[in-house]
């Protein structure tokens, strides 16, 4: 009997992307939230045994957030309330995969620096709740690799970094053959949120009356995704504006949500400043100063030696804050820059009688950047290599939950 | 990446006061800046102009050398030209009231009103504090002439950009000169 496709599903914070292994792209990205009823609308005599299946998630739950209150059950990547993921991946699997849980493979998938304990409880649900065929936990930062190898510079290793940008906090990680180092890796309290935020604050100072509050926020995040572009030095940007304005300057037709009317939108300078938050985040921030590059760049100094070159070899983008036009190429510029200075200087303090072998600096962007992760998952629950990896409903059986702490992959190593 | 700083920081063979350099500047007005060289196009008021709106998102600031002095002072002074301008002066008046802010109360660094005194070293004597202040003087009436400029477009425009007048609120090292 041919297999039916594998269901990959990535809970992130903030979304949650699923679909069949096998697509391009997620068959839905939801908003990893759960609406339960208000506790007053079940007096006892109302009792008929059914609340339990009475609830709404994703954005259907925001829909009703009048009548249901909103619990976001995932807090910085890690699953908080159990019980309620239980039943976000009930309504996940019947109402929106619409597929029988007993008949396919299941890849999930992990923050970094997951306990084994989380493992195992993923495993307990679905292998006894869900009845699921055979279960694979991966590590997003790693399918984050393995999705940027249809990239065209891609190496196609498991060697790397991983620049994950979403909406609530960037990590740095870096990933050597497959194994996350943890002591090495990065956070940055800058993200998706705070660009737009910033967004927001330079246009109300140019005074943009006429947006209504309550669109506010939507503008930002349009002008946010679709007007803004990396540039190469502040100072020269604002040069080149005035020395094309009409070519520069953009503006936005927008729809009054309420009154329905149309309003211009003048959109300036945000364009090139919204991605600079990250090359410079004093802009946003008053405590945290230091700029992605050279995060990224202290994050491979600080893992093992004999895994830097190929650290700086591979940094892969991952997430929908890296979107932005020519991220990438100002990334490898700036590390190609610190990179080159401290070998410049080594070189010059031994008099001139070392010669390093220059690094090469590598940022790979690719088109699945945006839901990296779910497209790396969708790419290897379709190897062969899967099943042979994936703990199956009768190993679970036999040996139990503590299966799921073991990984295969590096079966050969452990 | 950290803020921009003046180019000039490295100059040496010039007059310092109070921390200040007398760079030369393309102006005509008299005062005690040293004689340019008629083929100068270019001096340390454009390097503000230029340099106002990228460092105007920094609040640190590292002063690398004189030249940063000068810069920092300039560029206070220039954010305060701006809060001058309201979004509908035509270009006359807002010509005239530059004027007047440049040419009233000149501080000087050493000045105890001047918001990062501490940041500079003493003036030697009553003597060259003036200097200083006719130096500064004919900076701010430079700043104040090209600044209009710029800010109406060359002329072109009747009203002022408000490219220019979104940075009112923005303030360099978190400091207001006033």
């Amino acid at each position: 009997m041919s297999k039916l496709p594998p269901v990959v599903i990535d809970n992130g914070t903030g979304y949650t992307k699923m679909g069949f292994a096998g697509n391009t792209d997620p068959q839905f990205v939801i908003p990893t939230v759960i609406g339960l009823p208000n506790q007053s609308r079940y007096g006892i005599a109302s009792k008929r045994g059914i609340e339990d299946l009475d609830f709404h998630i994703g954005d259907e739950a925001v829909t009703n957030s009048k009548s249901y209150g909103l619990n976001y059950p995932i807090r910085h990547g890690q699953i908080d309330n159990w019980d309620h993921m239980e039943r976000y991946w009930e309504q996940s699997i019947f109402k929106y995969m619409r597929c029988e849980p007993e008949d396919h493979y299941f890849l999930l998938t992990e923050p970094p620096l997951n306990a084994p304990e989380n493992r195992e409880q993923m495993a307990e649900i679905f292998f006894e709740s869900f009845n699921v065929q055979g279960l694979y936990i991966a590590v997003q930062a790693v399918l984050a690799l393995a999705a940027s190898w249809t990239a065209k510079n891609s190496q196609q290793t498991l060697t790397g970094t991983v620049i994950d940008s979403g909406d609530g906090v960037t990590h740095v990680i870096p990933v050597a053959e497959g194994y996350v180092l943890g002591s090495s890796i990065k956070h940055i309290p800058i993200a998706g949120r705070d660009i737009t935020a910033f967004v927001q604050q330079l246009m109300r100072e140019h005074g943009e009356t006429k947006i209504p509050p309550e669109d506010s926020l939507e503008i930002a995040r349009r002008i946010k995704e679709h007007y803004s572009y990396t540039c190469h030095d502040m100072s020269k940007e604002f040069q080149k504006f005035d020395a094309d304005p009409v070519k520069y300057f953009k503006s936005l037709d927008a729809v009054n949500s309420i009154n329905q009317q149309t309003y211009k939108v003048d959109i300036g300078y945000e364009r090139f400043l919204a991605p600079e938050v990250f090359f410079n985040p004093e802009l946003v921030s008053s405590d945290f100063l230091t700029p992605l590059p050279e995060v990224v760049d202290t994050c491979i100094q600080v893992s093992p030696i004999d895994t830097r070159r190929g650290l700086y070899n591979n940094i892969v983008l991952s997430g929908g804050s890296t979107m932005f036009k020519d991220f990438g190429k100002r990334l490898q510029r700036d590390i190609k820059r610190i990179v080159d200075g401290r070998i410049k200087m080594s070189e010059d303090l031994s008099g001139g009688r070392l010669q390093a072998k220059p690094i090469d600096v590598n940022v790979v962007a690719h088109k699945k950047q945006r839901h990296a992760v779910w497209f790396g998952g969708s790419i290897m629950a379709c190897t062969d290599q899967f099943y042979q990896f994936s703990h199956t409903k009768a190993e679970y059986e036999e040996y139990g939950p503590s299966i799921c702490r073991h990984n295969r992959v590096f079966e050969s190593l452990a | 990446m950290p803020a921009y700083h003046s180019n000039y920081n490295s100059v040496s063979d010039v007059h310092v006061i109070n921390g200040i350099p007398l760079l030369p500047l393309v102006t005509k007005t008299r005062g005690p800046a040293p004689y340019a060289d008629p083929s100068m196009t270019y001096d340390i008021v454009d390097e503000t102009i230029e340099l106002f709106r990228p460092n105007s998102f920094f609040k640190n600031f590292e002063i690398k050398g004189n030249g940063d002095r000068l810069l920092i002072y300039t560029i206070l002074f220039i954010s305060q030209c701006l809060n001058k301008i309201k979004a509908t002066m035509p270009l006359g008046e807002a010509t005239k009231a530059l004027y007047s802010l440049a040419v009233s109360q000149v501080v000087i660094p050493a000045d105890a009103g001047f918001p990062l005194h501490s940041m500079y070293p003493a003036v030697a004597d009553r003597a060259e504090a003036d200097m200083l202040r006719q130096y500064l003087l004919q900076v701010r009436q430079e700043v104040a002439t090209r600044l209009v400029t710029v800010v109406y477009a060359g002329g072109q425009m009747e009203m002022p950009s408000k490219w220019w007048l979104c940075f009112q609120k923005r303030h360099f090292m978190g400091k207001v000169m006033n």
